[in-house]
């Protein structure tokens, strides 16, 4: 059954299977692709948690078809497939923890189970179950002793005694009885598992496994002899975990743990080498060539270096459901999808949202890589038990930056920067030499210049040489233009009125000149109403009264009715009188 | 049949025709056209074709040059470089693999609206090959999942066949012979 009424992706993505009634029931940690049957076709592998309390199987797809699958003991918290062995045909083996247990499968049937080691027991609890077994106390008593001991040991009871103590008074006989003869055992449980490339980075090369427990540990387990290689301890029980590395040579896990921080285990230690704190739950952990994108529940995601640096936050529309690796070698392409509870699958590189694929159900498990013969197939599985293959286009190409925002692309073009000339660096020689003595130049020119400035804005105001209004209601320019030889002058001022659209009333002009050596007719103007943006020549006539050759300057003031300070000045240069005075 | 093609049947000379030979890795390419070589020149083992390979064979009245192009998704942009060469195009997919038949699908309608193929009545074999394998689909079910009734400008023909023991691949060579021989005629 394909669909093609999902795809919201622009195009990228085609629709090769969609089952909506498929009945697998999973998440992504329990998902796999592996090539089963060695003949160059990828098979999915799926651990299917079935309704959660039955129905729990192995299943095995090929293509579009169920091709095989068989029952599981108890939920599964993890499958991978790995290849434990040199063995020719090179075929994967599959392992599926669950419980305290991993099933490794070969050829599809079961091939070997490795068990956990039991944890250590507290001796307070030993010793009254072994009092029970003697009949010494009575359930009820037993009941009392075993809440103290609860309450003050640093030891944690088995998970019989705190079976026993959550029974009500009814089956607590027949739950002794059944049980006292046993001895007591403490078992952890497998919360998370991956795989380990043994000595060599080949891709068909030998995988040791690496499991987490609710214990806080983390085994490293040889593939062919399933002894424990190498065990290391962690502040809380982890939830996820990304392994990269060879086990001889230089490894590195990854782990999220229920605590809310993530840590970084490598080689040399058993102890977290780095910490990352994360101010929310971390649900989802991805790698991403050197860097570890986590989706937190707070819907966001996060990136970090592998020193646990972060790099950026983005945030989500809706909560996380699962998250997975886009690694597509061939393309050099690299990036993470994000499955949402908003029935969306998007996906990020980096902070950039690249594309959303819109689904028909909440998507619980995504995986990415080669499925039959295609290498770009994404695998997802929905809330409902559906299952849905697409198939990314050859020749889709994912913009970085489309929609989201953040800096422009034109900030990581790297700058052409010349190389340091000798000039340079001497330069900076001397300045790192003599710093303190061209700071004082430096501000003594600095003084100077601001004296000049000043000494300058000064004489200016006390000559009122501002041909230009600086009013701002009655913006105002003018200039003036002396016609004539002498003795008579003809003075033009052309007013205009710099406003965009206010016209300015009640103006005058006054002239202040040297009496004894002119004279005018009309020493003071009115104005009529400027209508903005028009020139209007206001004339009158200077007489020069002095035969003596000598010439002086005529203020200019436009001046407000009832303002004293005028509103505008201007200072005319007189030309020297060159006609004779006629009387 | 003109006279033409009549003398130069009983001379021995053949009109050559060029077909490229397309389709998805793994379906078939490469074991079809061997059947189609003369016994004695046909190969046993059969790999993977790497970038593509030229094969020649004849029929009662043509000489064919294929153009055995690899499937594989890395040298699938090969394709496009021979279409103007090729006369005619013998498209086979595997029946057995339905997963895939989207990327067929996807594969095929790049080819029809390249510029080189788009305008010109250039006739098309598909070849539903692996029909022996169980669960295999019907060349009808392909055709649909193919959607080939949309192809209305250029003559077409599908045939189920099985090229390990070579049925059905007579029945698409005699089409297409005499498809070639219309359009030359
Ligand atoms: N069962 C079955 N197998 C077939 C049939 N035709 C081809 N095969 C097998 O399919 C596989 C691939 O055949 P090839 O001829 O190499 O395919 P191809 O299309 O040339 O592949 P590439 O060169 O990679 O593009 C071989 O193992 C063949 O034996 C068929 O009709 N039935
Ligand atoms: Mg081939």
């Amino acid at each position: 059954m394909s669909s093609g009424e999902w795809s919201g992706d622009g195009g990228k993505w085609l629709d090769a299977h969609y089952d909506p009634v498929a009945g697998l029931y999973t998440f992504s940690s329990c998902v796999d692709l592996a090539d089963l049957s060695g003949d160059g076709e990828s098979r999915l592998v799926v651990g299917d948690l079935g309704s959660g309390c039955s129905g729990m199987k192995l299943k095995v797809y090929r293509g579009t078809a169920l091709m095989s699958e068989s029952t599981l003991l108890d939920l599964p918290a993890g499958l991978v497939a790995f290849f434990m062995d040199l063995h020719e045909p090179r075929i994967p083996a599959v392992a599926v923890a669950s419980g305290p247990c991993i099933y490794v499968y070969k050829n599809l049937r079961p091939y070997f189970k490795f068990t956990l080691p039991g944890l250590e027991v507290n001796t307070l609890e030993q010793d009254v179950w072994q009092q029970v077994r003697e009949g010494q106390i009575d359930p009820l008593t037993l009941k009392e002793m075993l809440e103290s001991i609860r309450k003050k040991a640093d030891v944690p009871l088995s998970v019989r005694s705190l079976r026993f103590l959550s029974l009500d008074a009814d089956d607590m006989d027949d739950f002794v009885q059944l049980h006292k003869l046993q001895p007591i055992r403490r078992q952890t449980v497998i919360t998370c598992i991956g795989t380990l490339k043994k000595s060599t980075a080949d891709e068909d090369g030998v995988s040791c496994l690496v499991i987490g427990t609710e214990s806080s540990d983390v085994f490293i387990l040889d593939p062919e002899a399933f002894i424990i290689l190498s065990k290391m301890s962690l502040p809380a029980a982890p939830t996820a975990m990304d392994v990269t590395g060879q086990f001889d040579v230089e490894f590195r896990i990854t782990v999220a743990c229920r605590n809310g921080n993530i840590y970084i285990l490598r080689r040399e230690s058993d102890k977290p080498k780095y910490c990352i704190e994360l101010s929310s739950h971390p649900v989802g952990l991805v790698r991403l060539g050197k860097n570890v994108v986590v989706g937190c529940t707070d819907e966001s995601l996060q990136g970090f270096t592998q020193k646990g640096k972060k790099l950026w936050r983005t945030v989500l529309a809706a909560p996380i459901t699962t998250m997975a690796a886009m690694d597509l070698p061939t393309r050099g392409f690299q990036a993470v999808l994000v499955g949402l509870a908003n029935c969306e699958v998007q996906l990020f590189r980096d902070k950039n949202l690249l594309s959303t694929i819109k689904t028909p159900d909440v998507v619980t498990s995504i995986c990415f890589g080669r499925y039959g013969r295609e290498d770009g197939t994404l695998i997802m599985t929905t809330k409902g038990g559906g299952l849905m293959v697409k198939i990314l286009k050859r020749t889709a190409a994912f913009d970085d930056r489309d929609s989201a925002p953040g800096p422009p692309p034109a900030q990581s073009i790297r700058l052409n920067v010349p190389k340091k000339t000798k000039l340079y660096v001497d330069q900076t020689l001397r300045e790192r030499e003599n710093g303190l003595v061209m700071h004082r130049a430096f501000q003594m020119d600095l003084s100077r210049l601001r004296l000049a400035a000043a000494k300058a804005y000064v004489k200016a105001l006390e000559s009122s040489l501002t041909p230009m209004s600086s009013s701002l209601t009655e913006p105002l320019k003018m200039n003036a233009v002396v016609q004539g030889l002498g003795p008579s002058f003809k003075l033009t001022l052309n007013v205009q009125n710099t406003a965009a659209c206010r016209p300015v009333m009640n103006l005058a002009i006054s002239f202040l000149y040297d009496e004894s050596l002119y004279r005018m007719r009309s020493p003071y103007l009115r104005i009529p109403l400027l209508v903005p943006g028009l020139i209007y020549p206001v004339e009158t006539f200077v007489e020069c009264t002095s035969d003596k050759g000598i010439s002086d300057i005529i203020k200019v003031f436009v001046l407000h009715e009832g303002r004293s300070s005028p509103l505008l000045t201007a200072h005319i240069n007189m030309p020297v009188s060159e006609g004779l005075m006629l009387s | 049949m003109g006279l033409f093609d009549k003398l130069a049947g009983w001379l021995g000379l053949k009109k050559e025709v060029n077909v490229l030979c397309l389709g998805l890795d793994n379906s078939g390419k490469t074991t079809i056209i061997n059947r189609l070589k003369p016994s004695n020149a046909q190969a046993q083992d059969i790999v993977p074709t790497i970038g593509f390979s030229i094969e020649k064979f004849k029929t009662s009245s043509l000489s064919f040059t294929v153009f055995d192009m690899s499937g594989q998704g890395r040298y699938r942009n090969l394709w496009e470089h021979y279409y103007k060469e090729g006369q005619a195009i013998i498209f086979v997919i595997d029946s057995a693999d339905k997963l895939r038949m989207v990327v067929a699908k996807e594969e095929l309608d790049t080819l029809l609206n390249h510029p080189d193929i788009k305008h010109r009545r250039i006739p098309i074999l598909f070849f539903a090959n692996k029909m022996d394998v169980r669960d295999a689909l019907s060349s009808v079910k392909v055709s649909q999942l193919l959607c080939l009734e949309n192809i209305k400008d250029k003559p077409w023909h599908i045939c189920a066949t099985d090229a390990l023991k070579g049925d059905g691949l007579q029945e698409g060579v005699d089409w297409l012979q005499d498809q070639i021989k219309t359009m030359r005629t």
